[in-house]
């Protein structure tokens, strides 16, 4: 990896040749909006927000307007993150959503920084929380489980589990709903079980206190794709560390009879 | 990694001060954040024991993300988890079998020994010494 440098609003500013753009203004503390962004997760630019202005000196004065999360960083690159045009862009962005969906505060709160307090298209009558970002299918497909996905195209595109019966290969680990940055995906918690995309799982329980940990097909899951004991997931955390000090307490017990003797 | 934690029971007086800095030092948004570090009962008359994470040689947690928010810093040979890329699937936190990748929830995130980026405050601030962050070398042979 070489270290190139870039123009950004004005001042030099060092990165890595071939990492996206999004990385480097965001490691320079400005502030790029962005919905559908998440390390976990590789770039996606489907919410378009954190577009940003580029050109170059060989351009001669044109410009060119790209998502800062898919553009891969080269020398000589010159970036405006909040020109006028750039500004204008993003609230028009925000004005669909908001349209869209009128009642979410992620959605509300951003576009109000923007200067949109209320839509200048017509309001979504049904517009839910779902801004469909795909956060929730890619860190899916990234642990490996695919077990929802966009289903429909255009206005009825929406996020489901396969013929939006209980998704076989979920394992119930959550990551979907905490990633959601809208919460608008739910599940339920009800003593050792869970419940999300419609189907229902038991916890692996503490053999010690009881408490619930993971899944079972999460624990299973893992202790066979990456060869860790399965037993390790039948204790919870408290219980292990009561169990690693009491095993040093004993050796500490001996080490001082034996000092005494 | 030319240094390590080293956890001596034996000159342990249960003061909590580990908890209270590992707190502190791992605050955010004004509030201190959940200790990494645990002062526990060592099952005998006047013996605590604290235990936090070993950062084992071949750790469960690193093989249990299936998103690879947890990596060794080569500098500190502390495992360190990115709160960025973590997406709260709580796999480190079942599989750890020491029970030190914890949940933090003041501030709703996992959290686990990071040795404060290679000055561990515990330590700092342990009155007796019964933690003690010092080179390999040194540690091995007043431990053997």
């Amino acid at each position: 990896m070489a270290t190139v440098t870039i123009q950004v609003n004005g001042r030099a500013v060092r990165a890595e040749k071939g990492e996206m753009l999004l990385a480097v203004l965001r490691r320079e503390k400005i502030d790029i909006p962005a919905t559908c962004n998440h390390e976990a997760v590789e770039a996606f630019g489907a919410c378009r927000l954190c577009t940003v202005e580029i050109t170059r000196d060989e351009w001669k004065g044109w410009k060119n307007y790209v998502t800062s999360c898919l553009y891969p960083v080269e020398a000589g690159l010159i970036v405006r993150t909040h020109s006028d045009t750039v500004i204008e862009l993003r609230r028009t962005l925000l004005d669909l959503q908001l349209a869209r969906h009128p009642r979410t505060p992620l959605i509300q709160q951003m576009a109000a920084e923007y200067g949109v307090l209320k839509t200048s298209y017509e309001e979504a009558p049904d517009g839910d929380d779902c801004i469909l970002c795909a956060l929730c299918t890619r860190v899916c497909d990234a642990m490996g489980f695919r077990a929802i996905s966009t289903v429909g195209r255009g206005h009825g595109k929406r996020v489901a589990p396969p013929l939006d019966q209980p998704p076989p290969d979920c394992v119930g680990c959550l990551a979907c709903a905490q990633i959601c940055p809208t919460g608008f995906i739910t599940y339920k918690e009800f003593g050792a079980g869970r419940e999300i995309w419609g189907k229902q799982f038991q916890m692996v329980t503490c053999t010690r206190c009881g408490a619930p940990t993971i899944t079972r097909e999460f624990a299973d899951n893992l202790a066979a794709r990456r060869e860790i004991p399965r037993e390790y997931f039948d204790v919870c955390d408290a219980c292990h560390r009561a169990e690693l000090a009491g095993t040093m307490g004993r050796i500490a017990q001996w080490n001082r009879e034996e000092a005494a003797r | 990694m030319n240094s390590r934690l080293v956890v001596r029971p034996n000159l342990c007086i249960g003061c909590r001060t580990c908890e209270l800095a590992c707190s502190f030092t791992h605050s955010a948004d004004g509030k201190p954040g959940r200790s990494r570090i645990f002062m526990l009962d060592g099952g005998h008359e006047k013996l605590w024991v604290t235990v936090t994470c070993l950062q084992c040689d071949d750790p469960a947690c690193v093989k249990s993300c299936l998103v690879g928010a947890l990596r060794r810093n080569e500098q500190t040979g502390a495992i360190e988890l990115n709160q960025e890329t973590c997406v709260k699937c709580m796999a480190c936190v079942a599989a750890c079998p020491f029970g030190c990748a914890i949940l933090d929830h003041t501030h709703d995130r996992v959290v686990k020994c990071d040795l404060c980026g290679g000055d561990p405050a515990c330590a700092r601030f342990c009155p007796t010494k019964a933690l003690d962050y010092r080179p390999i070398a040194q540690a091995a042979k007043k431990a053997g």
